[in-house]
């Protein structure tokens, strides 16, 4: 008798600590999530008081280029690339010097990071500001072509300055991870190389760097959703612009429903953002896990 | 040259590589602050030169037309309800699934941790028509309590982790001595959850201060529930050819987050390294 009241009363206590969580998780998450899926099927313009059901046309408009959607992906695959590879290969060299014994390391560490604790709005803006009055007047001073670049009016151009300030917003994270990662290479192993006659090249190249595993997979899985994330730098630099040149998905998703009120549209182009998105970083992660080695 | 003097040669070379990097690397940051206390004729005329007498006129104007210091109010209530939440209703969960291990709890983990994967875009327009319908949105307190259910599913599972660690001789020992599992939660585990709390409030005080879409979407329509970040959005839209407030706009959004990190970096360093590395 005791023994089944206890366990009844145990039940009940795990539902009770963890319902608010489930209610909560289920509110914010699931019922959204679920109902985009059903609105995906529908057309829909907000104000009308019931959607129409029209089953897979909206996925059909996308894929035969009647919305922009495809062409938003493909900017956000183009700016995740370029995004993971430079953020990794700059973080990890400024983490190898960083790493180094020298006064103020902490320091310039902090000064590394500071853009990271900004908000990515202001980040945009303050960009925005260096790429049209900050350039030009560093062009009247040393009259070198580059300074006057239409960095965010030429379509190609607006592509690398998105990229890069995408990547001056983050890199300082990036490096922390890095440093943490190289701080917990052990020291005797690189001492064993150096004995054995290896180079501080091939040291790098063949001790550190695959012991850096784990830091590895984390930074560039990070990078990699960020990347695909990408919304506020680009609405505060350039809305898209010019010419749809810096259009990414989840801006695409954004102003489908919210500018144009097509929300069965948009909740189409945001269930094939997720599916993308889940793929995308599952054969990632797979691939890269795997590659790991152990001490 | 002798090996020493080629390794303090190579020494100095890095240092100054590395000075040159952070000079260009803060200087946006620098320009922003230094145009902030210039007036409009200098913005314009000289972006990059010393202010000729710094003024702080721009932030009187600024703070009063956008009402700062109620901004910094909305910010703080509601990063504060936000954070309280999810620590809150994360570690008593995460307590539970991992001491109490069976069917049950297993899938209610699972079902707590899997919406990790769903990008925010995804869901954010039937978002606002479901707060729509529970009135949880236009309203600040609303706003907090909407970051509790995008914040769980990783406090769970970085509280979760961490739990694993803790010995259960701990809590058994104070079951009994006849506490009840409310009470070991309150006065033995929470305790010892200290440094994984540090973690998590670092991770969703930088993440939620800093949010901009959701905010954006629940909030904007009334200047009164406005956050920092979204009063600069629009500030700096509507200023768009005097730079000069447009400046101090930003930098009064980003001060208070410069000057904390300027007095926490180590924990907030710390924190983002650990969250990163179990999340």
């Amino acid at each position: 008798m005791v023994h089944s009241r206890r366990k009844r009363k145990e039940k009940l206590e795990n539902f009770l600590f963890t319902i608010p969580a489930v209610i909560l998780v289920c509110m914010m998450m699931y019922i959204p999530f679920v109902m985009s899926g059903y609105y995906s099927l529908t057309q829909w313009n907000g104000i009308a008081k019931e959607p129409v059901f029209i089953g897979l046309k909206n996925f059909a408009d996308i894929f035969t280029g009647k919305s922009s959607f495809l062409a938003a992906l493909w900017f956000t695959i183009r700016y995740t690339f370029f995004f993971v590879i430079v953020s990794n290969v700059a973080a990890l060299a400024l983490a190898v010097v960083l790493t180094k014994k020298f006064r103020l390391s902490n320091f310039y560490r902090g000064i590394f990071f500071i853009p990271y604790i900004m908000s990515m709005t202001i980040v945009g803006f303050i960009w925005k500001f260096i790429f049209t009055s900050g350039f030009k007047t560093f062009y009247d001073a040393t009259g070198w072509g580059f300074w006057n670049l239409s960095w965010l009016g030429d379509p190609g151009m607006a592509f690398w300055s998105v990229t890069l300030v995408g990547i001056w917003q983050s890199l300082g994270f990036y490096i922390v991870l890095y440093i943490a990662g190289l701080q917990a290479v052990p020291g005797d192993v690189i001492e064993a190389a150096y004995v054995d006659g290896a180079s501080r090249r091939q040291t790098f190249f063949k001790v550190t760097l695959p012991l850096l595993g784990p830091s590895m997979t984390t930074c560039v899985f990070m990078s990699l959703t960020n990347g695909l994330k990408v919304f506020d730098i680009i609405l505060a630099l350039t809305k898209g612009g010019p010419g749809q040149s810096t259009y990414s998905a989840t801006l695409a998703i954004y102003n489908e429903a919210f500018t144009r009120n097509n929300y069965g549209l948009g909740s189409a182009q945001a269930i094939l953002y997720f599916l993308f998105v889940l793929a995308v970083t599952q054969i990632t992660l797979r691939g890269m896990s795997r590659r790991e080695v152990d001490l | 040259m002798t090996r020493k003097q080629k390794r303090i040669l190579g020494k100095v070379i890095m240092l100054a590589v590395l000075t040159i990097a952070a000079v260009f690397y803060i200087y946006p940051v620098y320009l922003m602050f230094l145009d902030s206390l210039k007036p409009f004729g200098e913005v314009i005329a000289t972006p990059v030169s010393l202010p000729k007498e710094p003024t702080f006129e721009n932030y009187r104007y600024v703070a009063d037309k956008i009402s700062y210091w109620k901004l910094l109010g909305n910010n703080v209530l509601i990063t504060a309800i936000g954070i309280v939440g999810i620590v809150f209703f994360s570690s008593v969960a995460a307590y539970i699934c991992d001491r109490r291990r069976n069917k049950y709890t297993g899938f209610i983990y699972t079902l707590l941790i899997t919406p990790m994967l769903i990008p925010f875009q995804t869901i954010m327009i039937t978002l606002l028509k479901a707060m729509n319908i529970i009135h949880l949105n236009n309203s600040r307190v609303g706003l907090g309590i909407q970051y509790w259910g995008f914040g769980i599913p990783m406090a769970t599972f970085i509280f979760y982790n961490f739990m694993k660690t803790i010995p259960r001789e701990l809590d058994e020992s104070a079951h009994i001595d006849g506490a009840s599992t409310w009470r070991t939660y309150i006065s033995v585990i929470f305790p010892l959850l200290k440094s994984v709390t540090v973690t998590v409030v670092v991770l969703d005080v930088m993440w939620i201060w800093n949010d901009f879409l959701l905010p954006l979407l629940m909030v904007n329509s009334n200047t009164k529930t406005r956050t920092l970040v979204l009063a600069a959005y629009t500030f700096v839209g509507q200023m768009n050819t005097q730079w000069q407030y447009a400046m101090t706009g930003m930098v009064m959004a980003v001060f208070p987050s410069i000057i904390v990190f300027i007095f926490l970096q180590k924990y907030i360093v710390e924190g983002v390294v650990a969250g990163a590395v179990k999340g």
